[in-house]
């Protein structure tokens, strides 16, 4: 089971359910460490003090704010947690919403919710506030402090368990007003060719099967590797020029797309 | 670069080696199906990018645009991206195609890894009444800039205080517990929303 990051509890009207936070994501990128090119020694990373040339162990440091005039404040975990006391420890449900109201644009980093404590009340709590939003296809949104952080956070039911995604705030959003997305008159697609575009993007649909989906990219990084350790020479393919052409006949391209597809 | 084998021992690779496994690098986003866009859980979407108009392409942006939009669907395809290939998903965003670099399903982790107790027993069909009740008296519609961030500003202002020498207090806080009745808790709760249905 993945460690939890965060405890707490989360309350909803006077109910409380403890619980701990876990990541809902795993790693599993390939990583690479950095080598001394001419002998091959791992680089490694060590704290030193500047006044003492020795390496400071890690409950040794501490953190400060730097002023403008050179100055600086040091600033504790307890002094942080001191500014938010209710919101270090507990995700209070302000608002519930429909699910199908919020754009994926906000959800940022996913995480599992899991009754902590060994009571049997918030065991029951937690699944009543599964199946209560389960039931009713909503969500939970609510704030929360994790890492000297402030999160707006929105909970929903995955597969009987509570799932908590941090959310970005609206304005870490960029505007997209200043991107051009042909929203001028004159590149208005007629209705024949909107028929017909429809008409592609209805043959080529099928269900949401995440699991047909393979990571290509690290099956092949993987390749590379063990080609690598049996002593066998990478050559970076060719990049080919498959870029292409511009249609200037768009409803030529349709149609001869959507041909190849009903054949 | 190396990649570490059992005990210490490297593999080592050039960043072009590495950046042979990068994939097809014609600069075209391929997309190979589509689906419902309210099929796709939103864990499944990591970065978000906005594609906007290429010189010349405009009319086939548009139609593209306007064809997801009318379909109510999402195109699925692979993107290569600083030297690796992504899963994206494009999609019709507010007057402008969004791109998501996407998760694959092995990265996430599945409920069954999870240590989930199970209560005694399940929450009571009253329970289950009085809770969904409490969830609409708290229903609204979301509207994100509502939500600001203002834990910055205080932690600037906590900065401040202590510039002024002001002695920071540490406030006593008890975590609250789950209640032992349930059922009265969720009364309390409604009684308190004040929009109990009689």
């Amino acid at each position: 089971m993945p460690r939890s990051l965060w405890s707490g509890s989360l309350s909803f009207g006077l109910v409380n359910v403890p619980v701990v936070m876990v990541t809902a994501v795993r790693d599993i990128d390939l990583h690479f460490r950095q080598l001394h090119e001419k002998d091959g020694a791992p680089i490694e990373v060590q704290r030193f003090c500047s006044e003492e040339d020795v390496e400071v162990p890690w409950d040794e440091i501490t953190r400060a704010y730097e002023l403008q005039d050179g100055g600086q404040v040091i600033v504790t975990d307890a002094e942080l947690e001191a500014i938010e006391p209710r919101r270090t420890r507990t995700i209070e449900i302000e608002s519930f919403v429909s699910l199908d109201e919020v754009d994926p644009i906000y959800y940022d980093h996913p995480y599992y919710l899991l009754p902590a404590g060994s009571d049997d009340g918030s065991a029951r709590a937690y699944r009543l506030l599964v199946e209560v939003m389960a039931r009713t296809n909503r969500a939970a949104l609510g704030r929360f402090v994790m890492r000297a952080k402030e999160y707006l956070a929105i909970v929903r039911a995955h597969d009987r368990a509570l799932m908590l995604s941090t959310m970005l705030f609206a304005d870490e959003i960029r505007p997209s007003n200043d991107i051009d997305a042909a929203t001028q008159k004159s590149h208005k697609p007629s209705a024949q060719q909107l028929k017909a575009a429809v008409a592609v993007i209805e043959e080529l649909s099928g269900d949401w099967e995440p699991n047909e989906w393979k990571d290509r990219y690290r099956r092949r990084l993987q390749d590379v590797v063990s080609r690598k350790r049996k002593g066998k020479t990478i050559k970076a393919p060719e990049p080919r020029d498959t870029t292409p052409e511009e249609s200037p006949d768009l409803m030529a391209a349709l149609e001869r797309t959507l041909a190849e597809l009903r054949n | 670069m190396g990649y570490e084998l059992r005990g210490g021992e490297y593999v080592l690779l050039q960043k072009d080696e590495i950046g042979a496994a990068a994939g097809d690098r014609s600069h075209t986003i391929g997309l190979e199906q589509f689906v419902e866009a309210e099929q796709v859980d939103p864990v499944f979407y990591n970065r978000t990018y906005y594609l906007g108009a290429g010189e010349g392409g405009e009319d086939a942006y548009r139609l593209l645009l306007d064809a997801l939009r009318r379909a109510r669907r999402t195109g699925l395809g692979r993107w290569v991206f600083h030297n690796r290939e992504y899963l994206a998903a494009v999609r019709a965003g507010d007057d402008v195609l969004v791109l998501h670099t996407m998760r694959f399903a092995g990265e996430l982790v599945g409920v069954e890894k999870l240590d989930i107790r199970a209560p005694s027993r399940k929450p009571t069909g009253r329970e289950l009444e009085m809770a969904e009740q409490l969830v609409d008296s708290l229903h609204k519609k979301f509207r994100p800039g509502a939500f600001k961030d203002t834990y910055r500003d205080r932690v600037a202002d906590l900065i401040k205080r202590k510039a002024n020498g002001e002695e920071i207090e540490l406030p006593e806080y008890d975590e609250p517990e789950a209640p032992d009745d349930l059922m009265s808790a969720l009364e309390a709760s409604l009684a308190k929303s004040g929009k109990r249905r009689s």
